[in-house]
């Protein structure tokens, strides 16, 4: 079990199919990567099941339209199971799931230190990117005017509200600034969503703002 | 024929399910014969450890709801292979008790929630809803909304942990 999990409500959400693309992936990865989280979720889709199993106001079964669907049947190929994508070469670390975003992709040097793969096509309600700090390095001090989730995928973190590892779920923490640092060994990739522009606050903040341009 | 038997059982509460997505019967009737075809199709990708086949069937046909219903963009996780995620490479060890069981075990743990718990669970499967769009439909504060959803989380890690102490 990880020391921070996802909160239980993106569980549900993420269970029900209901969330956007860039917060469903940052719980997918955390799914992923956290055995504990990732009961909860096999268990909550079990209870999804049963809740339209137990469906009432059901018709009865329509035998015309078991004719058409065995009709379709005789004309539909079977499919064979899905192989996983093998990682590309330096993105070892991303686990599965990641993996179709990553494409093409490589990483670029933000101004301000870090390295990012933007993976959210411009102008949609989330920016979804992939951040890499080496170890000792910070993020410009920022605060957040919206949701920001961010799931570590290699390395950890460590800022004012504790210390973050591989699988670990973070919650933006709402009008509080905060300055993460990478912890030292491997350097820290993380996927970072945010919801809406955040807010620079140090003297270059304005600036150098990384999220805002 | 065993498609027949999964078609008179499955095809109806997929139905209903569409229409309470506001989907009228006949689109809900295409819906339904498009995902047990695909169920059928598919049926090699189905893995009885990951999940009770209800809930893979459910799975798709959730799926054909999003596509109906077109509300914008979901991960590929989500699509109809959301149980690729689970690869064996990031660790499968905990799916020893059988899904099916599990199954059955849910249907009982929703019997124990209170009514203000299980009607934030039906509203995020059935009509689509996060915890935020749920807290603005029910005029509650979002904090509640949030609070009910771990109260019912609780009770599934409880039996969760039963499950792990009988095996």
């Amino acid at each position: 079990m990880s020391r921070h999990p996802a909160p239980d409500e993106l569980l549900l959400d993420y269970a029900a199919g209901v969330l956007a693309e860039g917060p469903a992936l940052a719980v997918a990865l955390h799914v992923a990567l956290d055995p504990s989280s990732r009961r909860v979720v096999q268990h909550l889709r079990e209870v999804g099941a049963a809740l339209i199993e137990g469906e009432t106001g059901m018709s009865a079964p329509d035998e015309a339209a078991l004719e058409q669907a065995l009709a379709r049947l005789d004309r539909v190929p079977v499919e064979p199971p899905q192989a996983f994508a093998a990682p590309s070469p330096g993105f070892e670390w991303a686990p599965a799931v990641l993996r179709p975003y990553l494409a093409g992709k490589d990483w670029t040097r933000a101004f301000g230190g870090f390295d990012e793969i933007r993976l959210s096509p411009p102008g949609g309600p989330h920016r979804v990117s992939l951040l890499r700090l080496a170890p000792g390095r910070g993020l410009p001090v920022h605060r957040h005017v919206a949701d920001e989730f961010t799931v570590v995928l290699q390395g950890g973190y460590t800022d004012r509200t504790g210390n973050y590892g591989v699988g670990d779920f973070a919650v933006g923490p709402g009008a509080q600034e905060h300055e993460p640092i990478a912890d030292p060994g491997e350097p820290c990739i993380a996927l970072i969503v945010l919801e809406k522009p955040i807010v620079l606050t140090g003297r270059w903040g304005r600036l150098l703002n990384p999220f805002l341009r | 024929m065993a498609f027949a038997a999964l078609f008179r059982h499955y095809a109806p509460r997929i139905k209903a399910f569409i229409m309470r997505g506001g989907a009228d019967a006949d689109v809900a009737q295409e819906v339904a014969q498009e995902a047990l075809v695909m169920v059928w199709r598919k049926a090699a990708s189905f893995d009885r450890n990951r999940a009770s086949a209800a809930t893979w069937i459910y799975a798709i046909a959730r799926n054909k709801r999003i596509d109906l219903l077109r509300r914008g963009v979901r991960p590929p996780i989500d699509g109809e292979d959301w149980l690729a995620v689970f690869s064996p490479q990031e660790g499968g060890a905990d799916t020893s008790i059988s899904a099916a069981q599990t199954y059955t075990r849910m249907k009982e743990l929703m019997g124990g929630l209170s009514a203000e718990q299980l009607v934030v669970i039906r509203k995020a499967f059935f009509e689509d809803k996060t915890h935020t769009a749920i807290a603005e439909e029910l005029a509650l504060p979002l904090g509640t909304v949030k609070s009910r959803i771990r109260l019912a989380l609780g009770k599934l890690r409880e039996a969760l942990a039963r499950e792990e102490g009988e095996r």
